[in-house]
């Protein structure tokens, strides 16, 4: 069974194709070529006149995982029932929402899928799983429908690596540990959050700069980069070590983000919503955008990947592994309540609800500071489109980011209306860059695909697979990217005019590099001595993701994949 | 009739409590010291009959008369919904289906730490944070043991990675509690600050007051002098990782909410200055799993309300003491093997695998962090809940 998408525009960076009409051919879920004549179409649609992209690939979002269950929990009120709209759950195919559907900043794991797919995104992955809790978030990615998924596991505050680390241990012994965690945690790739922060936030140190020591352990942030970042490298995971710079949030912090770049010495690492961390000390409030310095450096460093963490006005909630900025952030809760927690001697967590208003100084810096960023790195295939979802706004509101990156007039037009104080603290209108659809597809998907190493999604060329994504072209981009006209999902057409139109399964992407089972001797006895579960118990197996019959596990590496089921 | 899977050498996971033990050598259970993880492995697992009104009948018949009940019905209540996670998904989803109410058999006590979560929120901990830097542990209305057996011997009477056994102290405020778990001298000796259910608002209130530094101006509060409620703040404050423990269940008095708030509102007051938790501890019949798993899949978190409803679903996988609550109505159960019926003949029962005994299953801790597999120890034709409660929908 063919179907033939016919004269569509393509605007795929990964062929160089930008606005190309061309036929794509589908079979068995996967581009094909253009089969002989004698070969049966059994599908046509007709995209004269139509933009096609790869689906998107959100490649940091807070989908799965404790966090979000926390605010999810303690937020009752993000969900009134008013906003909800109630629809027949068990009839998916005639709808696009749930009896509890939401558009808010904590939708259920069913909503999280619809809504993406929606947008015409056909991946997310969750940039922190902890360790100890990677079996939750697989559960509850694995009750995410549409969409594929995947997640970082986070290393770098767990007292494991940090005895390692702290003893000398050789790069070796490192490399293994975190190929175990990979294996263990059926994770795609490795994230750092505060680098030694969340672990010294339990010895009672409330701050932690890149060459402080940890109290305890008596290393420093910079010395946890460099091994973890070249762990990373030497075990030829495609994506590169996943950083949460140390002071997010505190004015100032631009400078431990310029060092930050250089704590890898050239090995490839990932800046996650450097928004957060472009922050100067300038002006009288003492809070400034740095935004030029920072995407200066970037473009200058070019082992170094950013996304932004765009924030957008409104109510959402900051969750975040790190908890010792957390703890700080709670004071400014709205409403008033938050969740810290230490976790297990692996890490931490912090949840806290936040109102970004438009007329609050730095709230409407930080709008236009992120902005700034975006239209400052010079390299689409370096950086992007992230609002960190929930904590800088929900990934919903994604179509109206689109459309201040591509719309410069809309962009000035929303900036005149900030906290006049912050407008005049931002260079945000003499930046004339408009984002063409060519860039857009590069930062959100042949880009995103490319970091993560999903070599067949992300692109139209013959071998993907069939996640696509087809627009009627409007001049405003945020009603185009809000509503596709059609999305296929491995070759199968799973919404039509914005709407789900049938239920399907991802599959979880994940990456398992070759490892010394050596390691074990060393985890088993500290499991043993230090732990409140043993390790096997600790390992999540591939049946777990799949025994349903819903999920599907595929094992990435830099030359090949293959598929576990 | 059943023959074991679990080979000797290896563990199994204990769902009987909320703290998830899973060291359990199922050769040497005589050797365990908890006796509810002893009454749970030493459960037989009958391949008893479902029942309509008493009368044996087959499977299907037992799942028609089910699905009968449920179409006539327009707002079940699905209730106790003592199982895992795998099985909670189904009952979820049969929820959906039949406009049907959930409410876990522990809601009443799940709520008081709810609303407390939902009001200001909280700083807690978890169980290997405890047995590594916990030097000040502090029991607030409970003696811990009598829901977490284990949770001293495995937690606290043990060496951590910055902490030693003799370091640390151990202080209740409530009743003396049973010392028996514990080995270390020290720890024996812990100090018991004795305060009655009644009083607990007032303790709490005033040592939280204390710990924020706000004088107070009476000899004693709660029946508990100041002396002692000062000794205790500066015990806190000078912890360099102090546990506030607390168990829901034990907190059974009106406006227990407040008095938890108070203890964790003294745990962010603590962490000001120094570092400190708070740990709920309590926890079985999967109410951990329940909760979070209907969180996710539905974006609330399960509470205490009861909807009006005209029949009722009783899932209990896991105690088979624990009947089913007497109703008028209609009533399904969906049942351990073991479960006994005294008080009423239910309508429908079938018999369900036990996660963790009869068929795998997967749970989530106490303390919340934490998600274990249950693995499945022998071989029987119990159904699973997850494939009774498909079937049933798929009659519906």
């Amino acid at each position: 069974m063919i179907t033939h998408l016919k004269n569509g525009k393509l605007y795929d960076p990964a062929h160089n194709k930008d606005g190309v009409v061309e036929d794509i051919y589908i079979f068995q879920g996967r581009i094909i070529p253009k089969p002989l004549d004698s070969e049966k179409i059994s599908q046509t649609y007709d995209l004269t006149g139509k933009i096609v992209m790869a689906g998107a690939i959100d490649m940091h979002s807070h989908i799965g995982g404790g966090k979000v269950n926390i605010a999810r929990m303690m937020l009752p009120e993000f969900q009134l029932k008013e906003q909800q709209e109630t629809k027949n759950y068990t009839e998916p195919e005639a709808h696009i929402c749930t009896p509890n559907c939401s558009h808010n900043a904590t939708p259920s794991s069913t909503d999280a899928g619809f809504r993406y797919i929606e947008m015409g995104y056909t991946a997310a992955f969750e940039p922190a799983i902890l360790p100890i809790n990677a079996r939750q978030a697989h559960l509850e990615m694995g009750d995410t429908p549409m969409i594929d998924k995947g997640g970082y596991a986070m290393l770098g505050n767990d007292d494991y690596f940090l005895r390692l680390l702290s003893n000398k241990a050789d790069q070796k012994a490192i490399n293994d540990y975190v190929a175990w965690t990979l294996h263990a945690t059926q994770a795609i790739g490795i994230k750092v959050v505060n680098p030694g922060g969340i672990s010294a936030f339990k010895f009672n140190q409330r701050k932690l700069d890149l060459d402080e020591n940890n109290v305890h352990y008596q290393v420093t942030p910079r010395d946890i980069l460099k091994s973890l970042s070249t762990a990373v490298q030497q075990l030829g995971i495609a994506k590169p070590l996943h950083v949460h710079c140390n002071n997010l949030g505190t004015p100032g912090n631009f400078q431990t983000t310029l060092d930050t770049m250089g704590a890898s010495e050239g090995v490839p690492m990932h800046l996650t919503h450097i928004q957060f961390h472009s922050y100067g000390t300038e002006g009288d409030k003492k809070f400034s955008s740095a935004a030029a310095q920072i995407a200066e450096s970037i473009n200058k460093n070019k082992h170094i990947t950013t996304d932004v963490g765009q924030i957008l006005f409104g109510q959402t909630v900051t969750a975040s592994g790190d908890n010792m900025v957390q703890f700080l952030n709670a004071k400014h809760a709205n409403p008033k309540k938050s969740v810290i927690m230490d976790i297990e001697c692996d890490a931490g967590c912090g949840v806290v609800p936040f109102k970004y208003k438009d007329k609050n100084y730095v709230n409407a810096l930080q709008w236009a500071i992120g902005l700034e960023l975006f239209l400052s790195v010079e390299d689409p295939w370096r950086i992007f489109l992230t609002t960190d979802h929930p904590n800088g706004a929900p990934f919903t509101s994604y179509p109206h980011l689109i459309r201040l990156l591509m719309d410069k007039s809309f962009r000035n037009d929303a900036f005149s209306k900030l906290n006049l104080d912050a407008q005049a603290m931002s260079n945000l209108t003499s930046l004339n860059r408009e984002y063409s659809l060519y860039e857009i597809a590069i930062m959100t998907r042949a880009g995103a695909a490319k970091l993560i190493g999903l070599n067949d999604r992300g692109h139209l060329g013959v071998g993907a697979g069939a996640d696509i994504t087809v627009y009627t072209e409007q001049a405003d981009h945020e009603a185009m990217f809000a509503k596709p006209d059609y999305v296929f999902k491995d070759g199968e057409l799973v919404v039509k005019d914005g709407k789900v139109v049938k239920v399907v399964w991802g599959a979880t992407h994940t990456a398992k590099p070759a490892f010394d089972i050596g390691v074990e001797k060393g985890l088993k006895s500290y499991f043993e001595q230090y732990h409140t579960i043993q390790m096997d118990n600790f390992k999540i197996a591939n049946d777990e993701l799949t025994e349903d019959g819903r999920g599907r596990i595929i094992v990435h590496n830099n030359t090949h994949q293959k598929e576990q089921s | 009739m059943t023959k074991p899977m679990i080979s000797p050498a290896s563990t199994a996971t204990c769902p009987a409590c909320g703290l998830l033990c899973d060291d359990i050598n199922l050769s040497q259970l005589n050797n365990n010291t908890c006796a509810k993880s002893i009454a749970f492995f030493g459960q037989k697992s009958v391949n008893a009959s479902p029942q309509i009104a008493g009368k044996p009948v087959t499977l299907a018949q037992a799942i028609a008369k089910a699905a009968e009940i449920l179409k006539k019905s327009k707002q079940p209540l699905l209730s106790g919904l003592s199982t895992d996670v795998t099985g909670f998904r189904a009952v979820f989803d049969l929820a959906q289906k039949t406009h049907g109410s959930l409410k876990h058999m522990n809601a009443a006590s799940a709520q008081r730490n709810l609303n407390v979560l939902q009001s200001t929120g909280w700083q807690t901990t978890t169980l290997t944070e405890v047995k590594n830097r916990a030097d000040v542990i502090v029991c607030i209305g409970t003696d811990v043991v009598s829901h977490n057996p284990r949770f001293f011997e495995r937690n606290v009477d043990c060496d951590g990675m910055f902490i030693s056994a003799k370091n640390r102290q151990l202080i209740f405020v409530g009743n003396a509690p049973n010392n028996d778990h514990i080995k270390s001298n020290a720890l024996k000796a812990s100090w018991v600050l004795p305060c009655r259910a009644d009083d607990f608002p007032s303790a709490t209130g005033a040592l939280r007051a204390l710990v924020q530094n706000k004088p107070l101006n009476t000899p004693n509060i709660g029946g508990i002098s100041l002396a002692d409620l000062t000794t205790l703040a500066d015990k806190l404050k000078q912890a360099k990782y102090a546990v506030m423990v607390w168990i829901a269940k034990d907190l059974d008095f009106k406006f227990a909410d407040l008095t938890i708030q108070n203890i964790t509102q003294t745990v962010a007051a603590l962490n000001e200055t120094t570092r400190a938790g708070g740990l709920a501890l309590g926890g079985s019949d999967g109410d951990t799993s329940a909760n979070y798993a209907n969180t996710w899949l539905s974006g609330y978190a399960l509470n205490d309300s009861e909807a009006t409803h005209d029949a009722v679903v009783y899932i209990n996988s896991f105690s088979p003491s624990k009947a089913a609550p007497k109703t008028n109505l209609p009533l399904i159960v969906l049942g351990n093997c073991n479960l006994q019926f005294a008080d009423q003949i239910p309508d429908v029962f079938i018999p369900i695998a036990t996660p963790g005994l009869d068929c795998s299953g997967t749970l989530f801790r106490v303390d919340s962090s934490v998600v274990l597999p249950l693995k499945k120890l022998h071989e029987n034709e119990l159904p699973l809940l997850a494939d009774v409660a498909k079937q049933i929908e798929a009659l519906l």
